[in-house]
């Protein structure tokens, strides 16, 4: 009877954990595919806020960002992560698993997780590319971006996320920093990057007029830039579900292991959310930054998802979304042309979300033995790091791109418009801009706007 | 042939050549191949698009 009970309850346990293990990954796949959505958003905004005649290659530019990150992340992204904790040392042993040739690094029926975590972060690395994307619409080679999104997407970033969000992360242990929702790994890093390679390609022809004067160039659609922006909101509930860690057996934790709930991340997420939208249309009345301003807030209260008190969110997302145009406003008096407002939205309210985390949420405790808790200094020096780490290589690469004449493309092409004259073919055709025409080569109009 | 286990009792890593790391090794080197390789492709037809300007 005692012998029949063990193999009963041996085979419960067993059960039980074959349960848990698939509803990790089960909750992960999901997570994946919902922030598969962001992608949707971030091509239909791009396109969207292209001129008619770049609209396609705008497409494929995106898609292409998309495309190349997942490989590369693969190659060598994963290992960033594992490895690199340290700071520039990398350790080998924790990075074995990250290893291309590993074999957790494929189909395995001893390991549920590693490929849906993989997946997670992948979606998150392609998130970076695709926030640099945006910004340098319209002039940018297609070959050189894709080079500038996967450095991106599989180096920058996650080596920041190695360092800040990750249980073991030097940036974690050393100065307290803590960002739930990648506030800083993703948005400033990515912000910041697109900002050094914004100043190197140089505005689009007809941004500013001969004394400097901007020329708003609007989007040549602009539903499709707002349901685009709608559709990134809704990737962005499995980008933050994505960020929680499934426990199985206890209580879900953040990605530094302390306790948390899913609920915390709805009041948050959904209380800065509407500050960010409330912010920005009270600052602009304009429907572009209105919806952006639903990432603003998102972002500004990512790093402190896990702990703020709702009002809190939604006040450092009204922030968030008041600052961000003043910022795009700023940016274009120097002479950025920021076409979507990445810099201010993702970079600047990146920053205020690390700074604001600092403000309101300092004091709680690490779980790491001996690791400094969270506090205001650190989160203003993390911040000042990212912005370094974005901004530097950024600026670097595309200027050694610009030197060798590969970051931009000619000036009559862009003239001429990117979809004639490298996928030869219009987005819309039988469009009465175009003409009736079906071939491209019967010639360009005016573009859409501006 | 691309199969490393003969019984699904007790398998683990089940991809396909798991067992081989040489040929692990070389179908990574044709994956990234493909990367860096489309990349310089993408490069010279951008620039035959723009010298049939």
């Amino acid at each position: 009877m005692e012998a029949e009970l063990a193999t009963d309850l041996a085979a419960l346990k067993e059960a039980v954990e074959m349960t848990t293990a698939i509803n990790l990954e089960v909750f992960y796949w999901w997570c994946t595919s919902v922030m598969v959505l962001i992608h949707a958003g971030f091509l239909g905004y791009e396109m969207g806020a292209s001129r008619m005649k770049h609209t396609l290659v705008a497409g494929v530019k995106n898609i292409l960002a998309f495309a190349f990150v997942i490989p590369t992340f693969f190659f060598f992204g994963w290992w960033i992560y594992l490895a690199m904790y340290n700071g520039l040392v990398p350790d080998f042993a924790a990075g074995a698993a990250g290893r291309p040739w590993d074999l957790a690094m494929g189909p395995n029926l001893a390991d549920n997780a590693t490929g849906v975590f993989w997946a997670a972060f992948v979606l998150f690395a392609a998130t970076t590319a695709s926030i640099m994307s945006g910004a340098v619409i319209e002039r940018i080679r297609v070959s050189s971006f894709i080079i500038l999104a996967v450095i991106l997407g599989s180096g920058l970033w996650i080596l920041a996320a190695s360092w800040g969000w990750h249980p073991d992360g030097w940036m974690t242990r050393k100065l307290g920093y803590h960002d739930v929702g990648c506030a800083g790994v993703i948005h400033i890093i990515s912000g910041f990057f697109a900002l050094g390679v914004l100043i190197n390609l140089g505005p689009r022809v007809g941004k500013f007029a001969a004394d400097g004067t901007p020329v708003t160039i609007r989007p040549h659609n602009l539903p499709m830039v707002l349901i685009g922006l709608m559709l990134i909101i809704v990737g962005f509930f499995g980008f933050l579900a994505g960020c929680a860690i499934y426990g199985g057996s206890g209580q879900w934790v953040n990605i530094y292991n302390q306790p948390m709930t899913l609920s915390a991340y709805a009041f948050n997420t959904l209380m800065g959310l509407s500050g960010g939208i409330i912010g920005c249309y009270f600052m602009t009345r304009d429907p572009f930054w209105m919806m952006s301003g639903a990432l603003c807030g998102i972002i500004s209260v990512a790093a402190g998802l896990d702990v703020y008190y709702p009002p809190i969110a939604f006040a450092l997302g009204f922030v968030g979304g008041m600052i961000a145009p003043l910022a795009g406003r700023y940016l274009e008096k120097l002479g950025i042309d920021d076409a979507v407002g990445a810099v201010p939205v993702h970079g600047v309210c990146g920053v205020w979300g690390i700074v604001a985390c600092g403000i309101f949420a300092s004091g709680y405790p690490n779980m790491a033995e001996g690791a400094a808790a969270v506090n205001l200094v650190g989160q203003v020096v993390s911040a000042v790091l990212l912005v370094g780490m974005g901004l530097i290589p950024g600026y670097v690469i595309s200027f050694i791109m610009k030197s060798m004449g590969v970051l931009r493309v000619p000036e009559a092409a862009e003239v001429r418009g990117l979809d004639h004259v490298e996928v030869k073919w219009p987005a819309y055709p039988e469009s009465s801009v175009h003409g009736a025409q079906t071939d491209v080569d019967a010639g360009d109009t005016a573009p859409a706007t501006s | 042939m691309g199969s490393p286990i003969e019984s699904w009792d007790a398998a683990e890593a089940y991809f396909t050549f798991a067992d081989s790391p040489a040929l692990l090794g070389l179908f990574l080197i044709v994956a990234i191949g493909i990367v860096v390789g489309v990349i310089a492709a993408t490069y010279l037809h951008e620039n035959k698009s723009f010298n049939d300007l």
